[in-house]
């Protein structure tokens, strides 16, 4: 008789590297002497104190727990609505609003570009129609409302279609309340959507701030994109800085241009990524915090400690999630969701552990409200504030994680500001190239993902199930039919009232004015997005749309420059 | 002997108004250190703008990246074009995330790879070089 053998190496599986994701060399141990210039009051101190760095809360997550927020984006707005219902009932606290891809890009669904598209990663908000069946039956008031549509167009059009709901229904747009996801500068980089130009994009963005802070004050009008910059494959550093440095940027002009206050809104948000390097990941938004005060105080003008407060808000790395051995992304997700808490944030936004195949799935959707409820109520987490504080390692990664980020954020001040950075083409290669090198040293094993470059394995019947779960993108007949949708928009609407809007868009828009609510009064109207991103860009003298495809439509050649007929 | 110095050209491009373009960014690098000759057209192109640009380069591949699960259509087009322009002649592949049931469909219309995230380079680059060589330079 024959028997398997089978060779044994004790060190099988031992570890490949001495540095942190972000490339951080640690020692093996960290004593007292690693945090000898770290002074207790002036960079530690507690909870709720300047600088904030154990937390803008002096009892944290006793008195609230973290939002549990994240995207809910089904390919129509019947079924997006009846999600929303679903996950309220099972413990979802903040409502992330993700509109399709091409919405996103600033045209509607009847767009010959459009057919690839419709109905991907979200349903296609066109109109003010699709937000009240969207938002059906869901309280406006009161409830957390947060953007992820990051284009220069998504972030405007979400704010525009909102705030127009809210007064379509009598409900007070003082009481709208969440945050909008509004980077231009990361979406030039990350999206490259043509629909507003440098110069609009830049207009559109300080307009929303100007608007948010007379308007909207518990609606937040511009928060950095961070976590899209970062699953690009920056390290934790340029994540930082270039979230500070577009606050800085954005914030400034308003300051400047429309005499705001940083006094005048809510603590600032900040949105960014939970990686899976644990500690790099907890100790990430303690640096963030401390940074975010002293700017705050020191460089725009707050007075009040709320204006030195920044509320985070993360999602969990989409980009480490892997198609191979699916099962292990719940570990993943897990554990990232569990570096947030540790590090104090106020949002959270796992990825699905299905979501490399296609939209989170009902199910994995749950699963992740479950991971947050057991955190909260089985691991016991939450009962004490910065727990991690006072560990040498913490305490020195933490300050490491600051230093590294002044650096580049002197870098970018020497260049005159984030728009300075984007338009010299420096912000573009402090992108790809870290994005190439973090996937050579996947390639060459010099970073290990369990399943997929080590450790690799066949997918067993869990896995399997998790591969078929994901919601996939309806067939092609049901995704045209939003293509019905807008041209029966079109038919039955009020076109005196629809062209008079968009007349006085136009009119906003050449003068100089504020356009959100202009566009507010266009979306009540029921002009679809691109109609508006139509007339906004003729205003400026650009064609009428982005991607050079479509004519103006006949009702709106009267706003055209007769240069451009 | 002549074909060591023949490069393999590749058009990458992105269909349709996804942004997702990291994937395609890094395999631009990894294709061109493995020594073929890249052109990334970037995104928001149509099937008729990647086909123009694969046959006035004179390329041997066609790489399509989508991220929005639409490969199947992307494809179609893509691959109607090639024969409406007689260039079958190129060698389609594919990558992103694409969903396992399309992907007879796509291997069906000659389209292969179908590559998702976590594949290596090297499991590419030799994929795109044999189907070269064999199709394209009659080498076995």
């Amino acid at each position: 008789m024959t028997t398997r053998q089978v060779t044994y190496d004790r060190a099988y599986g031992s570890l490949v590297r001495t540095a942190t994701q972000s490339g951080i060399e640690v020692k093996p141990v960290y004593t007292p002497q690693d945090i000898a210039d770290i002074d207790y009051e002036r960079d530690i101190g507690l909870p709720g104190q300047y600088p904030f760095t154990r937390g803008i809360y002096p009892e944290m997550y006793r008195n609230r727990l973290w939002l549990k927020a994240f995207i809910v984006c089904y390919a129509t707005p019947e079924e997006t609505n009846r999600a929303f219902k679903e996950y309220i009932a099972a413990g979802q606290t903040g409502l992330r609003i993700l509109t399709d891809t091409t919405t996103l890009s600033g045209v509607d669904p009847d767009h010959p570009l459009a057919r690839y598209d419709i109905m991907c990663n979200g349903n296609p908000t066109f109109a003010l129609t699709e937000y009240e069946t969207m938002l059906d039956g869901i309280p406006l008031e009161d409830v957390d409302y947060e953007s992820a549509n990051s284009t220069p167009s998504g972030s405007f059009f979400t704010a525009v279609f909102l705030v127009g709901l809210v007064e379509k229904m009598g409900c007070d747009i003082k009481r709208l309340r969440g945050t909008n996801i509004n980077d231009p500068i990361q979406a030039f980089i990350l999206y490259g959507t043509p629909e507003f130009p440098m110069d609009l994009a830049r207009r559109v963005t300080t307009d929303l701030i100007e608007f948010g802070a007379k308007y909207t004050p518990r609606w937040h009008p511009s928060t950095p994109d961070g976590y899209n910059m970062r699953d690009a494959g920056i390290d934790t550093f340029r994540e930082l800085a270039f979230c500070i440095a577009n606050i800085i940027q954005y914030y400034g002009d308003a300051i400047k241009e429309r005499g705001v206050k940083l006094d005048d809104f809510r603590p600032m948000v900040f949105s960014t990524s939970a990686e899976s390097d644990f500690f790099e990941t907890a100790c990430k938004f303690r640096a963030l915090r401390r940074m975010w005060a002293r700017i705050a105080k020191e460089r725009l003008g707050a007075t009040k400690p709320d204006s030195m407060k920044c509320r985070i808000a993360i999602r969990t790395a989409a980009n480490s999630m892997y198609p191979q051995k699916p099962i292990n992304n719940t570990a993943r997700v897990a554990y990232q969701i569990l570096g947030a808490v540790l590090g104090g944030v106020q949002s959270i936004d796992p990825s699905g552990i299905d979501e490399v195949f296609g939209e989170p799935s009902p199910e994995s959707r749950i699963f992740e409200l479950d991971i947050q409820h057991i955190i909260a109520h089985e691991l016991n987490v939450p009962l004490v504030a910065d727990p991690l504080a006072g560990s040498y390692y913490v305490e020195w990664l933490t300050k490491r994680i600051e230093e590294g980020t002044w650096k580049i954020l002197n870098e970018i001040d020497a260049q005159g500001g984030m728009w300075a950075a984007l338009k010299s083409g420096w912000l573009k290669q402090q992108f790809d190239i870290p994005t190439i090198n973090l996937y050579k040293e996947i390639e060459e094993g010099k970073r290990l993902i369990v399943g997929v470059n080590s450790f690799k394995g066949e997918d067993g019947a869990i896995s399997r199930a998790i591969i078929d779960s994901a919601y996939k993108v309806p067939a092609d007949p049901k995704r045209f039919g939003a293509i019905d949708k807008v041209k029966r928009l079109r038919a039955t609407r009020d076109e005196r009232k629809v062209v008079d809007s968009l007349n006085e868009l136009y009119r906003a828009t050449r003068d100089g004015e504020n356009i959100v609510r202009p566009a507010i009064e266009a979306a009540k109207a029921y002009a679809t997005v691109g109609e508006m991103v139509g007339a906004i860009r003729m205003a400026s003298g650009y064609c009428y749309d982005p991607y050079e495809m479509v004519q103006t439509p006949p009702f709106m050649k009267h706003l055209e420059p007769s240069a451009n007929r | 002997m002549t074909t060591q110095t023949r490069k393999i050209k590749v058009v990458l491009g992105k269909v349709g108004f996804d942004p997702h373009d990291r994937g395609v960014i890094v395999l631009t690098h990894a294709l061109r250190d493995a020594g073929m000759e890249v052109i990334f057209l970037g995104k928001f192109q149509t099937a008729e703008r990647v086909v123009k640009a694969a046959i006035d380069e004179d390329a041997d591949v066609i790489a399509l990246s989508d991220h929005c699960g639409v490969m199947r259509l992307i494809a179609t087009d893509v691959m109607a074009e090639l024969k409406r322009r007689d260039a079958t002649d190129i060698v389609v592949v594919a990558g992103g995330i694409i969903p396992e049931e399309d992907i007879p469909y796509l291997e069906s219309l000659g389209v292969t790879g179908n590559y998702r995230a976590g594949t290596s380079f090297q499991e590419i680059i030799d994929h795109i070089t044999s189907r070269v060589k064999k199709e394209r330079w009659r080498e076995v």
